[in-house]
């Protein structure tokens, strides 16, 4: 039984997971409404945005890099599914079009980070911009309507599973597939190695650039589809769709265990930090607190979870001479 | 080993080089299975250029690498591994984030289909572990573990390749001498399984210990082989400096001057205590004492760069404040610390700007400082220490780790110290370079000025220093002077074993 908890404790998600029970018990037993279904259903769909990008961004920050650029994509993307949907062209057109700006942006970011070693820091922020701009360029005064969105994607957005949300259905999904390949596919896993110690990656012959940048141009494809999912989530899009996004998202990862130092974190850790940063913004309304607090309270906690990585860092205690145990 | 036995490792030949400095010319190296093989050299005779090719990461000018009877594929790290050469470097490259079981098998994690296996893994490194005599959790991080540990785990990672060539460069540096006990057992055991080990240290004695097989380098070439019975300690460093070392420590004769440093009471709780003495000018003083007596700690806060609660350092008859070592600069101390790489120089810059980097107020001309002056002045200094380097523009972690050490001498000594103070000033360099440093050391206090010595070797305080002082839990125990000191008694007075 200790060992089990030992175990559980070894486990970087499970202290955000507590902080989620903790959250939504205090909410719940002040305010009993947000403990119905459509308290569930406010958090749930509020998240899947951030949760989805979260799970891509996982992918970037384990290598010890960053994809700021995901917030311009996605609201590019989600702008052009409805205008294309609008000039008559079909779902799948529509999503083609999603996924090929995705596939750019990421193969740009890659290209810049794998192979002429730019920091990803800059690089992100670089075509975070230039994306906006074009997005700008483009879109113009324009505003996508809900009549412009194509069919599947409204229906998604507007309804539920056995009263789960569709979107969140996607996260979860994107969430498991995307878990199942980084512990269980031999190339993920050189992710965590490049992240972890990059000069000794590249001694035991990791192909390094290869594999970031795949890793960005995975990223920038779920980035690219995800379009849909904020269009579906807001049945609108224009030229100012999913602005300041990639911090909400670097956040959800940062809060949920995904160590900005590389190396370390689950896709898992990063959706439940999504989720608890989504649940105490929604909680701090349900208590009747200002809503400009919360940026203040995802602040404290995003300090806060730097600093218990920081103490549990600190805490490994060294082996003795003679191993373990 | 007989005479008949093919080897499984032939270089012959070997040559490189990078930009002007000729690192590898005419190195050669045979192994046999079942062997442990001492590379022995002095900083920068080229074990590790060569430990390299080996290793997939240069690859040679010229020359022939045979591994079992065909040609070396090299230049690559991955094809290195995959014919079955594995390097442990001194500093283990592990990675800390994941397991020790993902740690042996990474980048060819074993599968079951297509997907990872981590109950597998977690088997297999159990036993490679438990083959090595040795109790480690496969399924712990690699974080935290002791460099002994993380040594045993690269080993693991060599014979789940099946290597047939291990090459350990100088393992035994950081580790204890239980720890070593252990390694040795280690290296014996897979001499027992047909693995021809390669063994690089600078501590002769290991080398005698362990090693069936002996092959010196010198200055890139390989300069002799043979079995450790046919070799002797002397033969071996004639070999590897060129020629014999008669003055190991060439203590001059200096007029012993002023009083330059007064250390009164000097306190700091939970460090040192009570301390108490003079340097004069011509005089080397050195500091003898166990690891963690407090040694280090007394000269750094004499340098200033960590306070003291109580007592004064008086230089030159002017007192100076606690927690400034710029002003302790130019009031004309110097200190030339332990760690070299950490705190003594900036691995990435340039030889030129390290060496002068200490003199930046005096070189700078209307706060501009010329690259010229700067590089006249390390010129200048890699002359007198016999730095060997290509361009003084090279950055310097290019360099050898003897080279290094005489770059931070460089630098200090360019300020013109009035009091220089050196912690460990030979540690992990080889013989050659050593009685250099001794030389320029003997040299600086015959002009006057005044040195501290803080050395764990007590040869080397013997052998240079006019007075010795002992320290033992951060108190001032013993003092000698250079004519009654004897080993036995520093030892007694360090450990605090009972004088007669």
């Amino acid at each position: 039984m200790k060992t089990l908890i030992q175990k559980s404790l070894r486990v970087r998600e499970v202290p955000v997971f507590l902080g989620l029970v903790i959250v939504v018990l205090i909410t719940g037993t002040a305010n009993p409404a947000f403990f119905t279904l459509s308290g569930f259903q406010d958090i749930t769909l509020g998240v899947a945005v951030v949760a989805t990008l979260a799970v891509a961004q996982t992918l970037v920050i384990v290598m010890k890099h960053i994809d700021l650029s995901v917030g311009s994509t996605i609201g590019f993307s989600a702008f052009l599914i409805g205008d294309a949907s609008s000039k008559g062209h079909g779902f799948w057109y529509c999503m083609a079009l999603a996924l090929a700006l995705g596939l750019a942006v990421g193969a740009a970011n890659g290209f810049m980070v794998a192979y002429l070693k730019l920091p990803s820091l800059v690089v992100t922020l670089a075509t975070l911009y230039i994306v906006r701009g074009l997005f700008n360029e483009i879109a113009g005064g324009t505003t996508i309507t809900e009549d412009m969105v194509p069919g599947p994607i409204n229906f998604m957005g507007l309804n539920t599973f056995f009263g789960v949300p569709y979107l969140f259905i996607v996260a979860i999904v994107l969430m498991l597939i995307v878990g199942f390949v980084m512990k269980r596919i031999r190339s993920a896993r050189d992710l965590y190695a490049i992240g972890s110690n990059l000069a000794a990656a590249e001694l035991v012959g990791i192909p390094v650039a290869r594999r970031v940048f795949l890793a960005f141009l995975a990223t920038g494809a779920v980035s690219g589809l995800a379009g849909a999912v904020l269009l579906a989530r807001f049945n609108t899009a224009a030229a100012n769709s999913g602005n300041g996004l990639e911090l909400s998202v670097v956040a959800a990862c940062v809060v949920g265990g995904v160590a900005i130092a590389g190396g370390i974190g689950t896709v898992y850790g990063a959706v439940i930090g999504a989720i608890l940063l989504q649940a105490i913004t929604m909680a701090l309304g349900a208590l009747g607190v200002p809503q400009f607090w919360q940026l203040t309270v995802n602040g404290i906690l995003l300090i806060a979870a730097i600093s218990l990585d920081r103490y549990l860092s600190t805490r490994v205690k060294p082996t003795s001479i003679m191993g373990t145990n | 080993m007989a005479p008949t036995q093919k080897p499984v490792l032939e270089m012959i030949n070997a040559a490189k080089a990078f930009g002007g400095v000729q690192a590898l010319k005419g190195a050669e190296l045979t192994l046999y299975a079942g062997e442990i093989h001492a590379l022995l050299g002095e900083n920068g005779a080229g074990k590790s250029t060569l430990l390299k090719a080996l290793a997939g990461v240069h690859k040679i000018d010229s020359g022939t690498i045979t591994l079992n009877g065909q040609a070396f594929e090299q230049g690559s790290t991955r094809a290195s591994r995959e014919q079955g050469i594995a390097v442990i470097y001194q500093e283990p490259s592990l990675f800390p984030d994941l397991t020790l079981a993902e740690n042996v098998f990474v980048g060819r994690q074993l599968q079951k289909g297509k997907t990872v296996d981590w109950a597998g893994m977690e088997k297999e490194a159990k036993k490679l572990f438990e083959q090595l005599g040795v109790n480690l959790d496969p399924t712990i991080r690699a974080r935290g573990l002791s460099i002994a540990d993380q040594q045993i785990v690269e080993i693991a990672k060599a014979l789940s390749i099946q290597a047939t060539v291990i090459v350990m460069d100088e393992p035994t540096a950081a580790l204890s001498s239980k720890e070593v006990d252990r390694l040795f057992k280690v290296a014996r055991n897979l001499e027992a399984q047909n693995c021809a080990v390669v063994f690089v240290s600078h501590r002769l004695d290991e080398v005698f210990a362990l090693c069936s097989r002996i092959t010196v380098m010198r200055d890139g070439a390989t300069v002799g082989t043979a079995l450790t019975k046919d070799m002797t300690e002397a033969k071996v460093i004639k070999l590897m400096v060129g020629r014999e070392i008669s003055e190991l420590y060439p203590k001059l004769e200096a007029k012993i001057g002023e009083v330059v440093l007064k250390v009164e009471n000097l306190n700091l709780a939970g460090q040192f205590a009570d301390i108490n003495f003079e340097v004069r000018a011509g005089e080397i003083v050195g500091l003898a004492g166990l690891v963690g007596s407090g040694r280090s700690e007394v000269v750094r806060a004499i340098f200033g760069v960590d306070k003291y609660d109580k007592g004064t350092v008086t230089l030159n008859g002017k007192k100076l404040r606690a927690g400034n070592p710029s002003a302790h600069m130019v009031a004309g101390m110097a200190l030339v610390p332990e760690d070299r790489r950490q705190q003594g120089l900036f691995m990435s810059s340039s030889i030129d700007k390290n060496s002068a980097v200490t003199m930046l107020k005096r070189l700078s001309k209307l706060f501009i400082i010329r690259q010229k002056d700067e590089n006249k002045l390390a010129t200048s200094w890699g002359k007198t220490l016999q730095l060997k380097y290509a361009t003084g523009k090279d950055p310097v972690d290019r360099l050898s780790g003897g080279n290094q050490q005489k770059v931070v001498l460089a630098k200090w000594l360019a300020t013109e110290p009035k009091l220089l103070i050196v912690d460990e000033p030979t540690r992990g360099i080889d013989v050659g370079t050593k009685s250099e440093v001794h030389r320029l050391l003997s040299q600086k206090a015959q002009e006057g000025m005044a040195i501290v010595m803080v050395s764990s070797e007590l040869p080397e305080v013997m052998g240079m220093a006019d007075r010795i002082l002992v320290m033992r839990e951060g108190r001032m125990v013993g003092e000698f002077d250079r004519n009654k000191a004897t080993a036995e008694k520093i030892i007694a007075v360090a450990t605090g074993a009972s004088t007669k």
